[in-house]
């Protein structure tokens, strides 16, 4: 932590297990919120961008339920001996489930305003399940910060560019201008939350504003959803 | 003129089964909606499929009518549109 940080600043900065476990206890409920506030509206409409969207908060809430909140529970319930019998396992197994899951979302969310423009060919949904699957062997197994930071810089290049792609195309360019933004701060925010867990040491000191963003941009997220719904 | 999305479409048709007292027969239902009678047809089996009309007899004629899902897209139609346009899905 460095010396010039006020002392309010460096408790304010030190996470504990509690601070991370209701973090993601904010992001699966709004992401949750997401998913069912828009239940109905699938179910009338059918409609495919509505399914990626809604699939993608899904995976949001699945993988932040493996980042922390299955360790809430774990202690909890005093569960003891899975953790016991391996503790590298089962953490390696959480951090790809977590990882996995949370590529996959961003993907979707990706997908959900580019499957027009992609032809809508269902192929393409495997095809991202692999590099979903793909990103989170490298970066638990590799164990190679160089080769983990490269990808991400990769895919935030990709997904930077099919977003803007997607604004030129917007017919509502000034409407959606916000939407691409926070879906651009989205993807920067989980970058950072997935360096902040394979590097701990990388962003410990901002470690609680990079969650307060996250959880920011979720509720910003799920207010709009709920605006639009209306329920 | 812009060409009709498939939403558009379906609640088009709904509209027009509503409009005309929530009972008409296939054949002014086909010739009001505007499409081809391929597309026509296409969508017909949709929304009895996804139950938003229901077929009934009455004195030995076929008539369609609106389901309560049916009723409930047509009220829907707007949010989800607007939906739609907000996240640019």
């Amino acid at each position: 932590m460095p010396p010039f940080m006020p002392p309010f600043m460096r408790s304010l900065a030190t996470i504990g297990l509690g601070t991370e476990i209701l973090y993601s206890f904010v992001i699966i409920v709004c992401s949750l919120m997401v998913y069912y506030g828009t239940k109905e509206l699938y179910e009338l409409s059918s409609y495919k961008g509505i399914k990626y969207f809604r699939q993608a908060f899904l995976f949001f809430a699945i993988a932040y339920f493996f980042r922390s909140f299955i360790k809430f529970i774990l202690l909890y319930f005093n569960v003891r001996e899975i953790r016991e019998f391996s503790p590298m396992l089962f953490g390696n197994f959480t951090l790809l489930i977590f990882i996995y899951f949370s590529s996959l979302a961003i993907f979707y969310l990706l997908y959900s305003i580019m499957w027009k423009k992609w032809n809508g060919n269902s192929n393409k949904i495997y095809l991202l399940h692999g590099l979903a699957l793909v990103i989170s062997v490298i970066s638990v197994y590799s164990r190679n910060s160089l080769i983990y930071l490269g990808l991400n810089i990769f895919l935030f290049c990709f997904v930077i560019l099919s977003v803007y792609i997607a604004y030129k195309n917007s017919k509502n360019k000034f409407k959606g201008h916000n939407l691409y933004a926070i879906y651009v701060l989205l993807l920067l925010f989980w970058i950072l939350n997935i360096i902040d867990i394979l590097i701990p040491s990388f962003f410990q000191t901002f470690q609680l504003f990079i969650y307060l963003a996250s959880s920011g941009i979720f509720l910003t997220i799920l207010y709009r959803v709920l605006k639009k719904v209306g329920n | 003129m812009a060409k009709r999305g498939k939403l558009e479409i379906i609640k088009d048709m709904l509209k027009i089964i509503q409009d005309n007292r929530n009972s008409i027969k296939s054949t002014p239902l086909l010739r009001q909606s505007n499409i081809s009678s391929a597309r026509f047809k296409e969508y017909f089996n949709e929304l009895l499929d996804k139950k938003f009309i229901k077929e009934f007899n009455h004195k030995g004629e076929k008539f369609i009518s609106l389901t309560e899902k049916g009723f409930k897209f047509l009220e829907k139609y707007k949010t989800i549109i607007n939906f739609i346009d907000e996240f640019e899905l």
